[in-house]
């Protein structure tokens, strides 16, 4: 195995050792799709949305991944930046451990993705699996690249989470369906991923223009969770 | 004592392994109206030749690990000027691990960083019975005592045998005995042309130093 293949299997390792990480990974999903067909729908009422039944569960699987996802994106950077500058220093170089950071990130989102879509499919059904599981992976690579931005700027682990937490919250109670709001939520970063995702709750397909602008927005937030992963890792002059 | 802020025209020091000159850095800290700006170092310089254990000392933040961090190359420099020539090994004051990896997952991914493949398994077997720490090879990071984290964290740095080694507080949780051996593994580096500079508290171990660096008031003060 090279260097980079090496040092993403332990980054990712690091992670399924610990064991809090496993249990949020099958109780977030689930206390997010259970809860969320009933109390979403509540909620959404409440705001001018219109949200509700399936489309609110598939809707509800979609923020587990994006909050795990944020999580762990944002932990990967903070908790480890110094060990990985030294990585870099010792002749990895900053490129190399960032692209098994994003590796490793990228697996974790994938494996957050199938714990929120299996919990999905075994609480309501799932009518369109390819369309709603690829609809939620994309939620969780967004939110990997909003929470490893977050971490590059910020260090502490309370601010960190608290900053991703915050930009969740906005983003799920301001998103399509949640609410009849315009201005700044229309600019989240989620906003097309959710249509998505609901679009496969009510088990109708997506226009074309939606997919490309969640693949579009999905590779900027992964190259920019890359380029935090970079900058955190690069050594300074000498 | 003269204050040493240059090491000098590179060519007219045989041998220099590191060379650090007019090094200056400052730090901003508080937000408007306290915000203040931290001189910590103003021009500090140092050398370290091959086959020369050298000191740094100085009181608690009178910069040496900023020194040091801006030798690595953890930190930039405002000013000033640092060479360095050959394999760099360095150990952090605090170790720098990932608590969920254990002792042969660490050395693994360093073999790797400094690209020793064939070599990895008797550099890793040969330190952990230099530091005698074997039994904890499969051991998480989380599961050590700070003296073995640091014990790992040094044969980190010694692993690839490198040309110049920089040491931050490298003993700090040793025991009597670990310590002892920490200062016949530096010595016998030392006589193979290993260039080591070592950061302490202390002038105590000022006859086991070939040159000690002081830091006072930002610059380093050869004693």
């Amino acid at each position: 195995m090279n260097a980079i293949a090496i040092s993403g299997a332990d980054f990712l390792r690091e992670h399924l050792r610990a064991r809090l990480t496993l249990v949020l990974l099958v109780a977030i999903p689930a206390l997010f799709v259970v809860a969320s067909a009933s109390v979403l729908g509540e909620f959404a009422a409440a705001l001018g949305g219109s949200v509700a039944g399936d489309s609110a569960s598939a809707l509800g699987a979609g923020w587990a991944a994006a909050f795990l996802a944020g999580a762990l994106g944002f932990f990967q950077v903070s908790s480890s930046r110094e060990a990985d500058r030294r990585l870099a220093l010792a002749g990895m170089g900053a490129a190399r451990v960032a692209v098994a950071r994003i590796s490793a990130s990228i697996v974790l989102g994938v494996l957050i993705s199938v714990v929120a879509f299996l919990t999905l499919l075994l609480s309501t059904g799932v009518t369109h699996p390819a369309h709603t599981f690829v609809a939620i992976l994309i939620f969780a690579l967004i939110y990997i690249g909003i929470g490893t931005l977050v971490g590059s700027f910020i260090s502490g682990a309370l601010e960190g989470s608290l900053t991703v937490a915050f930009i969740f919250l906005f983003d799920a109670f301001s998103g399509p369906g949640m609410s009849d709001s315009g201005g700044i939520a229309g600019v989240m970063p989620t906003r097309k991923a959710a249509d998505v995702l609901i679009d496969a709750g009510a088990g109708m397909g997506s226009p074309v223009g939606d997919w490309i602008a969640v693949g579009l927005i999905t590779l900027g937030a992964l190259a920019l969770a890359a380029a935090a992963f970079w900058l955190s890792a690069r050594p300074r002059s000498t | 004592m003269a204050p040493n802020t240059g090491a000098g025209d590179n060519s007219t020091v045989r041998g220099a392994v590191l060379q650090a000159s007019g090094v200056e850095k400052s730090f901003h800290r508080g937000v408007p109206p306290r915000r203040r700006r931290i001189e910590v170092l103003k021009g500090a310089g140092l050398e370290v030749r091959r086959g020369e254990l050298v000191g740094l000392v100085g009181e608690n933040g009178s910069g040496k690990s900023t020194l040091m961090k801006i030798v690595v190359g953890l930190l930039e420099r405002d000013e000033g000027v640092v060479e360095r020539s050959g394999k760099l090994g360095y150990c952090p004051q605090v170790p720098l691990l990932w608590e969920k990896l254990t002792v042969d997952e660490h050395f693994e991914l360093f073999a790797r960083a400094y690209e020793l493949e064939a070599a990895t398994a008797s550099a890793a077997e040969s330190l952990l019975g230099e530091l005698q720490f074997e039994r904890y090879r499969s051991y998480r990071i989380e599961e050590l005592s700070g003296g073995t984290r640091q014990k790992l964290n040094l044969a980190l740095a010694l692993m690839h045998e490198p040309d110049l080694l920089l040491l931050d507080e490298p003993y700090s949780g040793f025991d009597w005995e670990t310590y002892l051996r920490f200062w016949e593994m530096s010595e016998r580096r030392r006589d193979e042309g290993m260039g080591i500079l070592i950061v302490s508290h202390f002038l105590s171990e000022r006859e086991r130093l070939d040159r000690i660096y002081e830091l006072r008031d930002g610059r380093c003060v050869e004693a």
